[in-house]
């Protein structure tokens, strides 16, 4: 350490680690990212307005108080059993009693269709052999069938598509189960599964299980990972989490540092109508509502209101029709539009591949 | 060629007067100008903050607005006070190191006021809506090309006098100031090329703009602040620094790691560059150890926030402050960590931590210990006793700062997480909570800027061009008045 020249290239080799891994890599990554859904569907650019409307966010620093990045959160698993293993008991310790999220009848019911079918099974069996016992095993099935048949049809598809047997027309007939199938009966059967997590536990939590219907009980399953936690999907803040797609054609992005206000990503979508961002921008504290934003009037144009003279058209308005300023017209001003316009145009409502929309988290605010 | 390198190396150490009257007029000029521009920081960072207060206050003026003053406010700090301050100390520390003059102080002089021009032309834009819209990288594209050619010339004059006398050891304070004049321009021309000059793609802007900006505090900002600190605990308890090893391997660390840490787990990025950066944060602590450890041992026994000696008080607080804002660095290798305070004043308050807490009060105790030093003679600073206040205003805003900031900002961070309504009248309180505590921090950093500008006046007006001096006149006027001689 007492060469200049070394240090001075060892400088810039760290420097040059630390600007590959932050700069180059990911800036390549998302340089590369294609312009659509996932599905070919085209992402646009914003309008002309719009774009106009990115310098008005950027000019004022209105990044400072919002965001325009929606945060995710974290994955539970839903395991869902597609055919159960032979063994009813073993399986049934498995899973474990209290862990079924649609109910025992499903799981049942699908045993009961698994017991009839090995004693159809049994009964061709000695059917086949010259001195069957083949009274037996019909009494054996039509045990099977009085133990299987009735119950909620619903279900009972189902039970049927996650048992993983099939039967001939006289049984169907015999269980109650329609002859012929529609297409959503059909779908229900071809489709079936069986939840047997409520979709919040870990990996952590669940290996166990699913180590055991894999190696021991022998039954098929898959894993539907589903989002918890989500706050901003919860709150009605956004649809989905941001990532880098969706400031693809943004001239500057403006992630945003903080929120003092909320966050903007999907302001677009949550169908605020303009007249009501123009209100909160001239003054976010107009109509007595609580708001630390500062009003913005120099993007308005006010003049007094006359005597008898009506609101005009496109004056800004409060909720209850009256004007954003008492006794005068208030109307936004070409900044104010393009800002308004940059503002609608924030929406992360569509799903892509990296970032679906967690449709399952149901939102209190998704039609405000 | 070989003959040249035996003078250079041959050649005598200058005696530190010598070296001292070569760094006097671009090193006070780069002192006094850091002086004024910290206060011009604190006082547009206090104006936005009661902005956040009092939202109506000048919402008339669209110059004023809070995104446009916070803006103002971190250019002011960072290439207003920490740009002039750092370039001064670094060439009175490299000369000082060196043991030679320094070389060309009249590239220093072009350089500064080219620095200082730059910084102009960043406010009078910001002001104007030309920020290029990156928290933390505010810079215009004339202003960054003004400020890279400025830092040029000083770099220039650096390197020669760097080069001017060879030294059989480099002492370790030298490697974090090379550090710091190379990583410079390359952060600062990075971000204006692929930001501000010819922008990539927006989703790349994000990297691009995460790295400028924690590459800036941690690594200039850090390297200039740890070879203060390096330099001065050792010179003023009289030890020998206690490891070069120990200094070594932090010095690497702090580049290495540097760049990389501190990206938010939300942050719209391939996941595997938020996990890279959050490695990089857990190894940050190596960083804290070796540092850390080192001047612990160097100054074992000696209580550097006790001390009576004002020098050694304030690179005692800075060195603290840049441990505890590293172990928030380190705290954010935890995803929930972060994921809670992300989006709160907490990372805000950080920042200022670290540069109050940290570069601040390091630049304060160098300039108090170097500035009267780069006068001749017998040094009239009769205010230097107001000196105290400075660490004691800067030290009770940062420690204000961080429990304000942090502390309250986890009410924020809860609320964020539990799905409160993000418009409700609950949520607005727990996000303006830590900002209002943080004001009484604002202010005693406004106090501090205040006192210190205050005292580099008073040290210029009574010891510059020597018997020429304002306050000389004043004396002589005074004495001949008194002897009735001139009216």
């Amino acid at each position: 350490m007492n060469k200049s020249p070394w240090i001075f290239l060892g400088v810039l080799f760290a420097l040059s680690l630390s600007w590959w891994g932050m700069v180059f890599g990911p800036a390549a990554q998302v340089n590369a990212a294609k312009s659509d859904l996932g599905d070919g569907t085209a992402l646009h650019p914003r309008s002309g307005l719009a774009q106009q409307g990115e310098q008005i966010y950027r000019a004022n620093g209105c990044y400072y108080c919002h965001t325009r990045t929606a945060t995710g959160g974290t994955f539970g698993y839903e395991l869902q059993l597609t055919q159960l293993g032979e063994d009813q008991d073993l399986t049934a310790e498995i899973i474990g009693e209290e862990m079924f999220t649609v109910g025992n009848n499903i799981f049942n019911r699908a045993y009961e269709y698994k017991a009839l079918a090995k004693a159809l099974d049994a009964l061709k069996a000695e059917e086949e052999k010259e001195n069957g016992n083949v009274a037996k095993a019909t009494e054996q099935k039509n045990k099977a069938i009085t133990l299987a048949k009735g119950g909620n049809l619903e279900e009972n598809l189902v039970a049927l598509g996650v048992s993983g047997v099939s039967f001939d027309t006289n049984v169907v007939k015999a269980l109650e189960l329609p002859l012929e199938m529609t297409e959503v009966q059909q779908a229900k059967v071809a489709n079936a599964v069986l939840p047997v997590t409520h979709g919040t536990e870990s990996w952590d939590e669940i290996e166990d299980k699913v180590r055991g219907l894999k190696d021991r009980a022998g039954a098929q399953f898959k894993l539907l990972p589903k989002p918890k936690e989500w706050p901003d999907v919860e709150n009605g803040t956004a649809s989905r989490q941001s990532v880098s797609r969706d400031y693809l054609f943004d001239t500057h992005a403006m992630p945003g540092v903080m929120r003092m206000g909320p966050d903007l990503s999907n302001v677009g979508a949550r169908r605020v109508s303009a007249n009501e961002l123009y209100a909160k921008i001239y003054n976010a504290q107009a109509g007595g509502v609580s708001s630390h934003m500062p009003p913005f009037k120099y993007l308005f144009n006010v003049r007094p209101l006359k005597d008898g003279e009506a609101l005009p058209n496109g004056a800004v308005t409060l909720a209850d029709g009256a004007s954003v300023e008492e006794n005068h017209v208030v109307t936004p001003n070409s900044k104010a539009r393009a800002l308004v316009a940059y503002l609608q145009s924030l929406r992360n409502d569509r799903s892509l591949p990296e970032a679906p929309l967690p449709g399952s988290i149901q939102s209190s605010k998704a039609t405000e | 060629m070989s003959e040249h390198a035996d003078n250079v190396a041959l050649a005598p150490a200058a005696k530190p007067e010598e070296i001292n009257a070569s760094c006097r007029l671009p090193v006070l000029f780069l002192f006094f100008s850091a002086a004024v521009w910290a206060v011009q920081a604190t006082g547009v960072g206090l104006l936005a903050s009661l902005k956040m207060h009092v939202p109506g206050f000048l919402a008339d003026c669209p110059f004023l607005t809070f995104g446009r003053l916070q803006a103002n406010a971190w250019v002011a700090f960072l290439y207003g006070f920490a740009g002039n301050a750092g370039l001064g100390l670094t060439l009175w520390m490299l000369s000082r190191l060196r043991g030679m003059p320094l070389a060309r102080p009249g590239f220093v002089i072009a350089g500064a006021v080219l620095w200082n021009t730059g910084v102009t032309a960043a406010m009078v834009g910001i002001t104007m809506g030309d920020q290029p819209g990156v928290a933390g990288y505010e810079l215009p594209a004339y202003a960054s090309r003004v400020l890279l050619i400025g830092h040029a010339f000083i770099a220039f004059s650096a390197i020669i006098t760097y080069f001017s006398r060879r030294h059989q050891q480099l002492y370790p304070s030298s490697w974090f100031l090379i550090a710091s004049l190379v990583v410079f321009p390359w952060i600062v021309g990075t971000a204006h090329w692929l930001l501000v000059e010819t922008p990539v793609r927006g989703a790349a802007q994000i990297p691009v703009a995460h790295w400028t900006v924690t590459s800036l505090q941690q690594i200039w900002l850090g390297t200039i602040g740890l070879a203060a600190i390096m330099y001065f605990i050792p010179k003023i308890t009289g030890r020998a620094l206690y490891s070069r090893q120990w200094a070594a391997f932090g010095f690497w660390m702090v580049l290495l790691l540097g760049g990389w840490v501190n990206l938010n787990s939300g942050s719209p990025l391939p996941v595997w560059s938020i996990k890279l950066s959050q490695y990089a944060s857990a190894l940050f602590i190596f960083a804290l150890i070796a540092v850390g450890w080192n001047l612990r041992q160097t100054a074992k026994g000696v209580p550097l926030l006790g001390s009576d000696d004002l020098t050694l008080k304030c690179m005692g607080f800075a060195l603290g402050a840049w441990l505890i804002a590293g172990l928030f660095t380190f705290g954010n290798a935890c995803p929930d960590w972060n994921g809670l305070l992300q989006f709160t004043y907490a990372s805000t308050a950080i920042r200022h931590f670290f540069a109050w807490g940290f570069f601040a009060m390091a630049m304060f105790g160098a300039v108090y210990y170097v500035a009267p030093r780069l006068f001749e003679g017998e040094v009239d600073w009769a205010c230097s006793g107001t000196y105290k206040y400075i660490y004691w205003l800067t030290a009770g805003g940062a420690v204000v700062m961080l429990l304000a900031g942090v502390g309250m900002a986890y009410g924020h961070g809860h609320a964020l997480q539990g799905g409160v309504d993000p418009f409700s009248v609950d949520m607005m309180k727990k996000a303006l909570l830590p900002m209002r505590a943080a004001f009484l921090a604002e202010l005693a950093f406004l106090g501090a800027s205040l006192i210190f500008l205050g005292s580099m006046a008073c040290l210029l007006f009574r010891n510059c061009c020597g018997d020429c001096s304002p306050m000389a006149l004043i004396r002589k006027c005074r004495a001949a008045k008194a002897e009735g001689g001139v009216e």
